[in-house]
């Protein structure tokens, strides 16, 4: 007897797409790496194999494993968020994200991708924390890395929007393309950042979610620009007068 | 039945290649699919024996892409084996309808679950 049409709708519904307690979400988040951590490992326990390979498998399992690291410490940096005395400064966001392409290129590399950041010409200049914007540009590398699929590069720009008061940092994938109704759903979804984002239907969008809170803590916010062949995840922030003042 | 060809449908690549890395040394033939779109023109070009599948890809969902083939005669017969994290969520029983004849849960499996599965599929 074949599936009926629509069935599938309830049978994965319940745990991924009803906006899960953040707990539950964590533990889903987690589930991934380690799962893929301990098969490496279990692999490499039974020997056997050539030593390109060890090489390889145990380079997979550091970065797997910081990947892991930073998701639980972005999410210890959430909890604490209104708590935690942090800065607001102007940066130069063409400088920060050298030094997040520059962190992220191994892990890039490791997967067959590369990571490329549009050079601007004229400096640019925001107001933002700088440890809280770097989590949300590697949180959104991250994602476009992990959910977009495809060997072909993931792109950070940066631009100005709004005339010139706000600067906009898009992380741009050219992954499958999620469907309308994700998109519109997502949408929706990034405006209210008291509800789960379920990016991608391997992730519970915590990540995503951790993102909005730390933009919002900087009063910004983040979104996202569907594109026919992939997606942008962006954050946008208030654009730092210091320049023309100057 | 007989198992020679192998596609894996896995959109953490590195977990695909683990996959295909155990299923290789045991001379299995082997193609790795990352979403469900490149897997059914996989299918189409590949003719797997058997599918090695995790429930959520990043697109649709295996769900759609089994409910897919399904829909033909032929490639509705190849058996499926799901490797996921969220084992402990679904039944066997909603997915025999989808082809779907193992459910592996990622997070206990041993490496050998996956040879295990796949011989259980030839008895």
């Amino acid at each position: 007897m074949g599936a009926t049409r629509g069935e599938h709708k309830k049978i994965i519904d319940g745990p991924i797409s009803d906006g899960l307690p953040s707990i539950i979400a964590a533990a889903h988040e987690l589930k991934s790496p380690l799962a893929l951590i301990r098969q490496l490992s279990l692999s490499l326990e039974s020997g056997d194999m050539k030593l390109s390979d060890q090489k390889r498998m145990l380079q997979q399992i550091s970065l797997t494993t910081e990947r892991a690291l930073r998701l639980t410490n972005d999410l210890t940096r959430s909890i604490k968020l209104s708590d935690a005395l942090f800065v607001l400064e102007p940066i130069n966001p063409q400088q920060l994200c050298e030094d997040i392409k520059s962190e992220l290129t191994p892990l890039f590399e490791a997967h067959g991708r590369g990571i490329n950041l549009i050079p601007r010409i004229h400096p640019l200049l925001l107001i933002a924390n700088r440890d809280l914007l770097r989590r949300i540009i590697i949180n959104f590398g991250d994602n476009a890395l992990h959910y977009a699929g495809g060997d072909s590069p993931v792109t950070i720009k940066i631009e100005l929007i709004n005339a010139g008061k706000v600067v906009r940092i898009g992380v741009r994938d050219y992954g499958p393309s999620l469907s309308i109704n994700t998109i519109d759903s997502l949408k929706d979804k990034l405006v209210d950042v008291s509800n789960l984002i379920n990016t991608r239907p391997q992730s519970s969008g915590l990540g995503l979610y951790i993102s909005s809170q730390f933009a919002d803590a900087m009063n910004g916010r983040i979104g996202i620009i569907r594109h026919r062949d992939g997606s942008t995840f962006y954050v946008d922030l208030q654009a730092s007068r210091q320049l023309s003042l100057i | 039945m007989t198992i020679k060809s192998v596609l894996i449908i896995e959109d953490d690549d590195w977990l695909a290649e683990q996959y295909s890395r155990i299923l290789s040394k045991q001379k299995y033939i082997i193609k790795i699919s990352s979403n469900a779109l490149d897997a059914i023109i996989a299918i189409d070009d590949f003719h797997p024996d058997a599918i090695i599948v995790d429930l959520l890809l990043t697109g649709s969902t295996a769900l759609t892409l089994l409910h897919e083939l399904q829909s033909y005669e032929d490639i509705g017969m190849i058996p499926v084996i799901m490797c996921t994290n969220l084992a402990n969520e679904i039944s066997i029983d909603n997915l025999k309808p989808y082809g779907v004849r193992r459910i592996i849960d990622k997070a206990t499996m041993m490496p050998d679950d996956l040879l295990i599965a796949l011989r259980s599929l030839e008895a």
